[in-house]
């Protein structure tokens, strides 16, 4: 895997929990953050010059924590903006991840967010956990078609 | 001049967030229209007066470019404001957004961002008097 594709994913999604999910990442992930169960999954594709998809679990109670946040609310949003909000945040994530990996000219289209329940996954050419409060988020890049992305 | 103003994006909670964002940026908000994707957008530019459009670009059903590109077709939307709000990171796609008249913001964005981008977009508005809600 490329530590290059590594450090954009990163970069993207810490910018996007601060930014947008008023979360700040912790700088380690503790056993309790490690330990934490998946709660939901969502996905976005992506095309263009390489194409594939970013793929953002959460875990350990964070799915209503983002919402409620985001909404700037105090009570636990329904499940249906709670989906919603981590969707936005992975097409954020991706949107900012892509120019940083790809540079500033390339165009991508990003289709929209959606629940991503799949348990066979191929392997991720990027992969990275983000700890957050008690939880964790995991980022997963799989990129279907751009074979030399896959072997920097 | 109160701005009735039209947020075009396909995720409830941004469009919730645009819109808290508005309210708290002090501009003289008259009616806030909302639509899912482009093509609910230009129903309601329809039947109802807009002074400015907020819209992203990745939407199912008409994306935002190609709402854009609708508006500047027609005689009577061809000079309506509109602020691109998206995670848009390419410099092409962006400056063939700006050769169309579109303002940009990218996501995600601060309260004074988005409010700065308003401002310049309408140009007309005075920042002193919007600043105090006195417009």
């Amino acid at each position: 895997m490329s530590k290059k594709l590594e450090t954009e994913l990163y970069k993207a999604a810490t910018l996007t929990f601060e930014e947008l999910g008023f979360l700040l990442p912790t700088p380690e992930i503790d056993e309790q953050q490690l330990n934490a169960q998946v709660e939901a999954a969502v996905s976005v594709e992506f095309e263009g010059p390489f194409s594939g998809k970013l793929l953002v679990r959460v875990c350990g109670g964070l799915l209503p924590v983002i919402a409620a946040n985001m909404l700037g609310e105090e009570d636990e949003p329904s499940k249906s903006l709670q989906y919603d909000a981590l969707g936005e945040i992975a097409n954020v994530i991706c949107g900012n991840m892509l120019p940083g990996i790809a540079g500033s000219k390339d165009v991508f289209h990003v289709r929209a967010p959606k629940m991503d329940e799949s348990m066979d996954l191929p392997l991720p050419v990027a992969e990275v956990q983000v700890g957050l409060g008690m939880g964790r988020a995991d980022l997963l890049l799989f990129v279907t078609r751009y074979p030399a992305l896959m072997e920097e | 001049m109160a701005l009735n103003i039209l947020v075009v994006e396909d995720s409830s909670v941004m469009r919730a967030i645009i819109i808290k964002t508005l309210r708290l940026s002090q501009l003289p908000l008259g009616d806030v229209h909302e639509a899912n994707n482009g093509q609910e957008a230009l129903k309601v530019l329809d039947g109802n007066w807009i002074d400015l459009v907020l819209v992203d670009i990745n939407m199912p059903v008409m994306d935002g470019e190609e709402m854009i590109n609708r508006l500047r077709q027609n005689p009577a939307t061809a000079d309506l404001p509109v602020i691109v709000v998206s995670t848009e990171g390419s410099e092409t796609r962006k400056e063939a957004l700006m050769q169309k008249g579109a303002g940009f913001v990218h996501k995600p964005f601060t309260p004074e961002r988005l409010r700065d981008a308003i401002l310049g977009s309408l140009g007309g508005l005075d920042e002193q008097k919007a600043g105090d809600g006195t417009l």
